[in-house]
């Protein structure tokens, strides 16, 4: 899913999985209709002058006598044509509006199916079941969910262990575990055994409705660069307001002859109309974009902010790599045999859960290096893997009784075993710890020859090594390999032409981390890091007037997240987490950060480009229109450069700044495209490109569209 | 058809542009070491006299200003100055140093010359020579030229403070004003007049002289206090010449070399004020690009006065020759001074296009300070314009382009086709263009065109001199003098002052200090120029152009 969503955002294709909602074209007609009414288009204000030139043109047609001077009886069929025009232009800055809003639409109704009410099974204080539709569960409510039920709202397992399938969501197949404490997100189906959850928020604030709601929303705040734009536009209609009015002014006391509604044309060509009917389309369509990638943006803000980063801090695991390391050999130091490591691995991995432990169990049993202490495991008291001490351990005080334990390998695993280890020797007390191998160094009086080497020769070639103490006694590492997620060297190579510096972050040794950074072309990373470490980086990062963009999902992430100018949390994250960041991903997938960032770009780069262009496009229309609008200085013929007849002139101008309003509805909706390329490059592209092109394509336009309506309408112009 | 610019006209445009610059870049580290208040030598002379004028007029130069309050103090002090120009102007004839005994000037006459003045725009409806006393020379124009030549530095300086956002505000406007006086202006304009003085320009108080001609006549030789004002009039952009005729008077221009001296003069500040612009910002290639691309603008201006063969009019001054008039129009214009070595009744419409254009851009490189201030404006909007093609949210000397600059810098832009374009308009409803003679052919048009950009651009050059000294034009223009100054000035200090304190991000978007950037703000400077104008210059001086009428025939 993110390879296709990075390509989706690169090229401007919507993600392939998400099929193209057929728009209702009856529908977005009559609304496009709807909203050329003049009280709804008075937040347009650049459509709403056009819309009002409309009707003063639509006047002279009717009754040309109403205004003497400026017109003349026997230009009436040249009013009507002039106002027909200017009639489409608006409606074609509508039915933008409308496209782009039907678009989004029907994005909210394909999150609204996921969403859909569903019975949930609710607990009182006696652990009674009632049956209660989603609607009316409230934030507190605990629940029980069995297996095939849809998960009714977000909420977090109390107790059970079980696979959901989140597909609906994020179009993952896989399915994924659940354990006390995670995060379960409305409109997933739990596959197997059952679970007691919490309901974490209430029914109209769970995370798919937040969605939905942004994208449903018509009161969407503007972006500050959305706000900058709108006033220049009412800044250059001010002005060309200013031009127009003098002209007519000027025209009246000096005799030059100008027809009312040609000023008007040279005015609505004037009028940046391209980018003035095409932004609100291009704030939705970055909106739409958003939640077809499942993320949340609270602010508009926020996506503009993601493409203004310089810095972008990774985790290694989870966005660089998978994270679920693998155990491949089991190294002996100082005597010891690879037996002896294998088994005391084995036995400090039975209760870790994660897919590290499980990869060193599988690796031991494969190896066949099953210890005898394993009879008293289930008893064993064992110390989960603290951040903090970067390690875990597992106290066997009574390795003499042998209990099978319940649930797990498979029936002729457990045989072999309880035909070894049936009789064991009795009281022997055991402390076994695996963990960072300078956090197992730290916790031991002396250090095996040949530890640090084989630390070293492990971490540089790019695995990570795991130390395994048997009481005080160092007697071997665990070699585990990583494993790069796939295109993930591409998007940093991306991020770091555009100027972005990207820093990967991890608990790592500082020889795994170089290694890992070297491999996918990062030059900065900060290994060891505690959780707090995060925060200190923004806060780094930010001192030198960088924009900081980070994920994080725990809640020790949340002061960093809060930090940040732009904060990605996974869904499956902590409330704290989700809280404290200004994006959620609902797919929970860290390495989408990149392509925010990118979306980020796209939307500031449409934004500029078409606005370029809009403005550009004003030297063709002056050319055109400005020798042939003094009708009595006849002498201005000679700059005329394009040669048209008034008549033609002016019709062939207003047209194509009407066709080029839908003409550019592609680009709004999808954006510029972009190769990542240095902000310069990137830069003179489009400048080029909008800026020159801009200056360039309305001559040919206004030349060809002359050209043709000669053909069709021969001398009757 | 032959072009006017023979290869060592061009030279010698190459060799005063190597000059200035030369002189601009040395001087620019001078002001960037008085406005910074950096120690140097002269401080043991200077410091007691600017600490006797700060107690005199009671102020604290070490008070960090607001945005406003330094425009309030600015423009106050300005108001003041202006109104006492008014009444100096209004009751002459009552007052010592008029040994010619000149009567007062009309209310509308005083009105207009104060805010002309102290505008720097130094437009004048009144003849110098023949009805200013020497007092009013002196107190109402003179001082008034070093003041507000002063402001317009000041201004300048306290732009720059809050764009660098290195100085922790804009500063304080006593500070950088009474600077401005002593420590540039004063020395500077002593220099220039013993210079001008030594190249034969008079500098007398006592009264005009009665010579008997060698045909026997008699003639009275108007001289004066001349070589002292011509030094401040071109050094700080001001224009208004001691005699009517301005520079192509001879006692204010006497010879080529005094031409050329003059040139330089006008053009040195603004020039040294881009250099202080790199400076103060901590990066030099910023002020060069500035520099480029006022440079460029002005050479633009230049090739269009001088495509074709200039049609030499009635009025035309002979002495130095079509070129040298043509360079000093388009350099007078360019940076706003207004003083004027011909009349420009004489010139092809096309350099008066080119006069247009500097006047219409304003920065080019423009006026005593306010020049670079118009540049910034338009980088301001060039920025947010084009920057977001880069994908980042546009930025400035690493200060990103809020909704608010845009919206200032849009007021600021929108102004100036607003005062020019609303009273050309109503000269001719008011039929105060036809009281002039100004007709309704592309001829007249200039004249009032020109008569109001002028204005709004305090350039001072203009068609009808004298004869617009009627009520509508005194007070029209003298509003729209006070406008063209103001709005963009308070304007542009707000954006400063907001800015100042600004987070400064780490420049890696659209870079401003190379070349890309100048090509890229010298197009957008043209077109925003010429998408607001195109309509007027074309009824102006392109429709003159067309139908081959020299001007003013």
């Amino acid at each position: 899913m993110d390879s296709d969503a990075e390509r989706g955002i690169l090229t401007g294709k919507s993600a392939p999985e998400e099929k193209k909602p057929k728009l209702p074209v009856a529908k977005i007609l009559e609304e496009s209709i709807v909203r050329m009414n003049p009280a709804k288009l008075i937040s347009n204000p650049v459509m709403f002058v056009v819309e009002l030139t409309f009707f003063l043109v639509g006047i002279m047609a009717i009754d040309p006598t109403l205004f003497p001077v400026v017109s003349s009886g026997s230009e009436q069929v040249f009013y009507v044509y002039v106002a027909v025009i200017l009639g489409i232009t608006v409606w074609f800055s509508t039915l933008s509006d409308s496209i782009a809003e039907a678009q989004i639409r029907a994005t909210a109704s394909n999150l609204r199916k996921i969403e859909q009410e569903v019975k949930a099974k609710k607990l009182d204080g006696d652990r009674k079941v009632t049956e209660v539709s989603s609607k009316d569960l409230r934030k507190g409510d605990m629940i029980l969910i069995e297996k095939g039920d849809g998960i009714p709202i977000d909420c977090e397992v109390l107790e059970g262990l079980a696979m959901v399938d989140e597909s609906l969501l994020t179009g993952e197949s896989a399915l994924v575990k659940k354990a006390p404490s995670d995060v379960l997100i409305g409109g997933s189906i739990l596959m197997s055994d059952s679970l007691v959850a919490l309901v974490s928020v209430n029914p109209e604030e769970t995370y798919l409705s937040k969605l939905i709601s942004m994208v449903e929303s018509s009161k969407r705040p503007k972006t500050p660069n959305e706000t900058a734009i709108s006033i220049l536009l009412l800044g250059l209609t001010v002005i060309f307001t200013i031009i127009v009015a003098a002209i007519l002014w000027l025209s009246i006391e000096l005799n030059l002859g100008v027809d009312l509604s040609v000023l008007i044309a040279l005015y609505v060509c004037l009028l940046p109309t391209t980018i003035g009917a095409l932004l609100p389309a291009i704030g939705i369509s970055g909106i739409n974009r958003m939640s077809r990638d499942r993320i949340i943006a609270k602010s508009g803000k926020s996506i503009e902010a993601a493409g203004d980063t310089d810095s972008l801090l990774l985790d290694k695991t989870g966005t660089i790599t998978f994270g679920n390391r693998m155990a491949t050999e089991f190294i002996p130091l100082g005597g010891h045999s690879a037996r002896e490591v294998g088994e005391a691995s084995f036995l400090s991995s039975w209760n870790d859960d994660t897919p590290e432990g499980r990869s060193i169990i599988d690796l031991a049993f494969r190896e066949g290096f099953v210890p005898k202490e394993f009879s008293s495991i289930g008893r064993a008291e064992s110390m989960e893997f603290s951040a903090v001490t970067r390690m875990s351990s597992v106290k066997l005080e009574d390795a003499d009784d042998f209990h099978l334990p319940k649930g797990g390998r498979d029936i002729l695993q457990r045989r072999r075993v309880r035909r070894k280890y049936l009789n064991p020797d009795s009281g022997v007390e055991l402390e076994i710890s695996k963990g960072a191998p300078d956090a197992i160094k730290g916790s031991v009086p002396e250090c095996p020859e040949g530890f640090d080497s084989t630390v070293t020769e492990i971490s540089s070639s790019g695995d990570t090594a795991m130390g395994v103490t048997v009481g005080d006694e160092i007697v071997g590492i665990i070699r585990l390999k990583d494993k790069l997620k796939p295109g993930i060297r591409e998007k940093i190579e991306s991020v770091k032409v555009m100027g972005i510096k990207p820093l990967m972050i991890t608990g790592d040794q500082p020889e795994t981390a170089r290694n890992i950074a070297s491999e996918v072309g990062i030059d900065n990373f900060v290994s060891r890091a505690k959780p707090e470490t995060k925060f200190t980086v923004v806060r780094e990062e930010q001192q030198g007037g960088k924009v900081v963009a980070m994920i994080g999902d725990g809640t020790n992430d949340a002061p960093a997240l809060a930090a940040a100018d732009v904060g990605l949390a996974m869904a499956t994250g902590t409330m704290a987490a989700k809280e404290a960041a200004n994006l959620v991903d609902l797919e929970s997938n860290p390495a989408k950060i990149i392509d925010v960032v990118m979306l980020g770009k796209q939307l500031l780069m449409t934004r500029g480009a078409v606005t370029t262009f809009s403005i550009s496009n004003d030297i063709a229309k002056y050319f055109a229109i400005v020798p042939i609008m003094f009708a009595s200085l006849s002498v201005l013929q000679k700059i005329n450069i394009l040669g048209l007849s008034p008549h033609v002139a002016v019709l062939a101008a207003l047209i194509f700044n009407a066709a080029i309003i839908p003409a550019l509805i592609p680009l709004a909706m999808k954006g510029t495209r972009f190769k990542p390329r240095s902000t310069m490059s990137i830069f003179l592209r489009n400048a080029v490109t909008y800026g020159l092109g801009g200056i360039a394509l309305p001559f040919i336009g206004i030349e060809a569209i002359g050209l043709l309506l000669r053909l069709t309408f021969g001398g009757s112009l | 058809m032959h072009t006017l610019v023979s290869i060592p006209d061009a030279l010698s445009i190459v060799a005063v542009w190597a000059i200035v610059i030369l002189m601009a870049w040395v001087l620019g580290g001078y002001l960037y070491a008085i406005y910074t208040g950096k120690k140097g030598r002269l401080d043991r002379f200077f410091d007691p006299v600017e600490r006797f004028i700060y107690r005199l007029a009671g102020v604290d130069p070490s008070r960090e200003m607001s945005s406003k309050d330094y425009f309030l103090n600015l423009i106050i002090l300005n108001a003041f100055q202006c109104g006492l120009a008014f009444v100096i102007l209004s009751f002459q004839s009552y007052l010592p140093l008029n040994p010619q005994h000149f009567p007062n000037l009309s209310w509308d006459l005083s009105l207009n010359t104060a805010l002309s003045i102290s505008s720097n725009t130094n437009l004048q409806h009144y003849g110098g020579g023949s009805s200013l006393s020497y007092l009013s020379q002196m107190m109402a124009i003179q001082f008034l030229q070093f003041t507000s030549a002063a402001t317009g530095l000041s201004v300048a300086v306290a732009i720059f403070r809050g764009f660098s956002g290195r100085f922790g505000g804009i500063g304080n406007f006593y500070y950088d004003f009474v600077r401005s006086l002593t420590r540039v202006l004063i020395p500077l304009s002593f220099v220039a007049a013993i210079i001008l003085v030594a190249l034969g320009i008079p500098q007398t108080l006592n009264g005009y002289v009665l010579v008997k001609t060698l045909e026997g006549g008699s003639q009275v030789l108007k001289v004066g206090p001349v070589a002292s004002l011509v030094s401040i009039m071109q050094l700080g952009t001001n224009g208004g010449g001691y005699y009517g005729a301005n520079s192509a008077y001879p006692y204010q221009n006497p010879s080529p070399l005094t031409n050329w001296v003059e040139i330089v003069l006008m053009m040195l500040i603004p020039t040294a004020v881009i250099f202080l612009f790199g400076r103060m910002v901590g990066n030099r290639k910023e002020g060069n690009v500035i520099l480029v691309s006022s440079y460029t603008l002005y050479a633009i201006d230049l090739v269009i006065s001088f495509i074709t063969v200039t049609t030499i009019g009635p009025g035309m001054e002979v002495r130095f020759g079509a070129f040298s008039s043509v360079f000093w129009t388009v350099t007078t214009t360019a940076f706003t001074t207004g003083s004027v070595n011909a009349s420009l009744a004489a010139f092809n419409p096309l350099v008066i296009l080119a006069a247009f254009m500097g006047m219409l851009i304003q920065a080019t490189p423009g006026g005593i300070g306010v020049g670079t201030m118009y540049m910034l404006m338009y980088i301001v909007m060039t920025v947010f314009i084009v920057g977001l093609m880069a994908g980042r949210t546009p930025e400035y000397l690493g200060a990103k382009i809020t909704p608010r600059d845009v919206k200032l810098a849009v007021i600021a832009f929108l102004s100036h086709p607003l005062i020019i374009l609303v009273p050309t308009a109503l000269a001719y409803s008011m039929g105060a263009a036809g009281a002039v003679g100004a007709g309704k052919g592309p001829v007249g048009f200039i004249e009032i065109f020109y008569e109001f950009t002028s204005a709004a651009a305090n350039n001072g050059s203009d068609f009808l001199g004298t004869s617009a000294n009627t009520v509508f034009f005194n007070v029209s223009t003298g509003i729209v003098m006070w406008l063209g100054r103001f709005i963009p000035i308070a304007v542009m200090i707000s954006i400063a002052g907001n800015m100042s304190g600004r987070v400064r991000n780490i420049q890696a978007g659209l870079r401003t200090d190379n070349l890309i950037f100048a090509a890229v703000l010298v197009f957008s400077i043209m077109i925003l120029v010429v998408l607001t104008f195109f309509p007027f210059l074309v009824l102006g001086p392109i429709l003159s152009y067309l139908e081959g009428i020299p001007n003013g025939l």
